[in-house]
């Protein structure tokens, strides 16, 4: 072997460990991370200090790591509910004073968490720990030209199939459902969490709502899916996540209609692992990445919605936004007119009782 | 000649008793032998022996919530349920203190546990957390520390969130099994069944069987003639024969769950083609995927090559001469098929059978994709409660079962064809 290759060897085993001190965030890939790579990493003061790596949600890898001992990444991309979870259990660090201190303040000098309250959003213990990105909903949609006559246009249309016959694809889990289906059986929207944290047989209620279309119902589990099943006739409507049904018709030349009453809001977090390898630079880069500007960036590349109120008017004042110069206002979930017949989720309650309601579901499903 | 026998210990040329000699180089050799399966053995123990022995003590282990709220726990077994309705002023006190006190990491991951007891844990602890924190803060001690707690959130005077504790105080139970059969601990700490509109897991344990006993079955039966044509086939034809049977089984698991959905989909390939046929109306098309039928037809697919590549390396094997011979002894080819060849695939079949049963009983991302309403299988609920709800516990049972399951069958087998007689090839 050449003195030239052994040296090189030698080299890269001593340099190896200080190569891989980029910051890694963990992201739920596809579509939805290529937007954070270009809104966030890219604009980002060192861009090649931010490595992206896919997984597949939720708290087992994150536990896994913190447990063992052997963490690797340094930020997180998390569902809120897992933000709770994951704060309460330590998996992540409380950044409570750093985020009071260091976490870019609204226009109007309102303070990130206020800001994010502008938005229809309440405290939970997740904000202790994690910094906001978007909101993403479950937003029903149609294909326009499956309509001839009149089009369906609320949720009361969607559980009602004699007047909108053809089957409906709903998801494989009862989050977001739920909500929809207490819409559907006259309640406000905005009051749905409300309902069914408070009110006894809230839950049943929403299951014979959903009864009524059991028998038209395709279910998916993959976020392609539903987009699949309308774009091939499989079904007439289906919930989807909003940004594939932006996607398609931004970038696709699809025509799809949303219907907004009764869309469920989730929002998105970056959570700071316990025992990040390369914490402070992660936090530095958590800070940039919730700037209003960064989070109307996003916008541009999917269309989630900034969790911070004032990302909107950036949005909003400088239209076309989008690439090509498309408009992005019609394809945001979170402009207040649709917050105001929408439901913001309220992951603490799903939290307490998701699993039970999934097991439920599942035995729904199944019947 | 007189031979002479030494009745001397016979030695070698350097004078050490032959014996001993013999034992010395026996030792050596096993010592060698030995290093050179360690590395495996290693292996076996670190990726199988320990993660088996993990997941066994983490279905039936309950110690983290113990070490939390000790003090309430030791209290708690104190209440006499039929005397009163609500425990004892010592266990609101007790609790009180340890939630005042207590670690804020540890009582989160207690939090996460005491949920799967029953739903609501989690706000109440954290709600009533800090109030007590409040309290704690200005220096005041709770005359009563029953009414304070009651004060602060009306659930504590709800003895069912307390009945709940039945399942948490002890540090080992068995509370993960009851739990992945429909079944959980009423306030006497009786096991009785689940809510009526929750009890979902018998019936995927029943529709997993099921699904996996239909998929070997439907294998065996597709498989067989394809791998006797393959074993007999001159070699130019059962080549390319072969290919036809390798190709899918090289092409990822995605690309051809996704082609079985475009199949077999309402307005798919097959349906399209019936409708064109004149055998179905357009109204009238049949559900064939996002259920149990489409687990059923993806899964037999995806998982036959396991069925074929034994039976046919088995069947390759088989003379020929053997089939001619009973004919020639009078046997109907029928009968010499079922007395002379089919006996001898049996090693095939079994082999065959057992590779696809085991893989379909865990079987996660076809079932998750093509599953639909009622086609998940109960890989399904491992991975949820592995991401999801972070119980751990409950996926240490059900994955407990399943092995529990596994050994079964492998008993049953071992004792119905025996172990010995499995060949791959």
């Amino acid at each position: 072997m050449s003195k030239f290759i052994k040296a090189f060897l030698f080299a890269s085993i001593i340099f190896a460990p200080f190569a891989a001190s980029a910051v890694t965030v963990a992201s739920w890939g596809g579509a939805y991370t290529e937007s954070q790579k270009k809104a966030y990493a890219d604009t980002y003061t060192d861009p090649g200090a931010i490595v992206f790596e896919n997984y597949n949600g939720g708290l087992g890898e994150v536990r896994a790591q913190v447990e063992s001992g052997s963490v690797t990444w340094d930020v997180v991309d998390v569902l809120p509910s897992d933000a709770i979870t994951g704060c309460d259990e330590g998996l992540f660090e409380d950044i409570s004073a750093e985020i009071a201190t260091s976490a870019a303040p609204g226009p109007d000098g309102e303070s990130m968490l206020e800001d994010m309250e502008n938005n229809g959003l309440e405290y939970h213990s997740g904000w202790d720990c994690c910094v906001p990105q978007i909101f993403w909903t479950y937003v029903v949609f149609y294909d326009p030209d499956a309509f001839p006559g009149e089009k369906p246009s609320s949720m009361a249309d969607f559980f009602d199939t004699e007047k909108f016959p053809g089957k409906r694809g709903i998801h494989t889990w009862a989050t977001g459902i739920i909500e929809k289906a207490m819409v559907a059986d006259g309640v406000k929207p905005t009051a749905v969490p409300t309902v069914l944290a408070n009110q006894t047989g809230a839950i049943d209620r929403a299951f014979e709502v959903m009864d009524r279309i059991k028998d038209d119902v395709v279910f998916w589990s993959a976020g392609s899916k539903p987009l699949e099943l309308v774009k091939s006739g499989e079904v007439v409507m289906a919930v989807a996540y909003n940004g594939r049904v932006g996607a398609a018709n931004l970038a696709e030349g699809e025509n799809f209609e949303y219907i907004w009453e009764g869309q469920v809001l989730d929002q998105e977090y970056l959570c700071l692992m316990s025992g990040a390898p390369n914490r402070d630079q992660a936090l530095d880069f958590m800070f940039h990445a919730s700037t209003p500007e960064a989070q109307a960036e996003q916008a541009k590349y999917i269309t989630y919605g900034p969790m911070r109120a004032s990302g909107i008017p950036i949005i909003q004042n400088n239209e076309p936004w989008g690439p090509g110069g498309v408009d992005i206002m019609p394809h945001m979930p979170n402009t207040p007119e649709r917050l105001a017949v929408s439901i913001v989720s309220d992951p603490q309650w799903w939290s307490d009782y998701g699993a039970e309601i999934n097991e439920r579901y599942s035995a729904w499903m199944g019947n | 000649m007189e031979v002479i026998i030494s009745t001397a210990e016979l030695l070698t040329t350097d004078g050490i008793p032959l014996k001993q000699s013999l034992k010395k180089a026996e030792r050596r050799n096993k010592i060698r032998a030995f290093f050179l399966v360690f590395p495996l053995l290693l292996f076996i123990v670190v990726t199988f022996v320990i993660p088996i022995g993990d997941m066994l003590m983490r279905s039936v282990d309950d110690s983290q919530i113990n070490t939390v709220f000790p003090n309430t726990f030791e209290e708690y077994k104190k209440w006499d349920k039929g005397e009163d309705d609500l425990p004892p002023e010592e266990v609101y006190k007790n609790l009180f203190l340890e939630l005042a006190n207590g670690d804020k990491r540890q009582i989160g991951k207690a939090l996460t546990r005491m949920n799967y007891a029953k739903s609501g844990w989690k706000s109440l602890i954290k709600k009533t957390s800090r109030e007590i924190k409040k309290i704690v803060k200005k220096g005041e001690e709770p005359v009563s520390y029953k009414d304070t707690m009651i004060e602060i959130n009306k659930f504590w005077a709800d003895p069912t969130y307390w009945y709940s504790f039945n399942q948490m105080v002890n540090e080992r139970s068995s509370i993960y099994y009851w739990n992945a059969l429909d079944r959980t601990y009423n306030e006497e700490g009786d096991v009785i069944l689940q809510d009526e509109n929750r009890r979902m897991y018998i019936k995927t344990w029943i529709r997993t069987l099921k699904v996996s006993v239909y998929v070997t079955f439907f294998c065996l039966i597709l498989g067989f003639p394809v791998a006797h044509l393959l074993a007999n086939l001159p070699l130019r034809y059962s080549n390319l024969l072969m290919i036809f049977v390798l190709l899918p089984f090289w092409t990822s698991l995605l690309v051809r769950t996704t082609a079985w959905i475009v199949m077999l989909q309402q307005n798919g390939v097959i349906n399209g083609v019936l409708v064109w046929l004149g055998i179905l109306s357009d109204d009238g098309r049949i559900q064939m995927v996002y259920n149990e039928t489409g687990t059923l037809i993806a899964m037999t697919q995806i998982l036959l090559p396991f069925m074929i590549l034994p039976l046919y390396s088995v069947m390759r094997v088989i003379p020929k001469s053997h089939m001619r011979a009973a004919q020639n002894l009078g046997a109907k080819p029928a009968m010499a098929f079922w007395r002379v060849y089919l006996p001898q695939t049996i090693p095939g079949m079994s082999a065959g059978g057992l590779l696809v049963f085991v893989l379909a009983i865990g079987y996660f991302i076809t079932p998750e994709l093509v599953g639909g309403k009622d086609g998940q299988l109960i890989g399904h609920w491992i991975a949820y409660h592995l991401k999801t709800t972070l119980n751990w516990g409950l996926c240490a049972a059900l994955g407990s079962i399943l092995l529990f399951v596994m050994l079964i069958f492998y008993w049953l087998y071992n004792k119905i064809v025996g172990i010995d007689n499995i060949k791959l090839g």
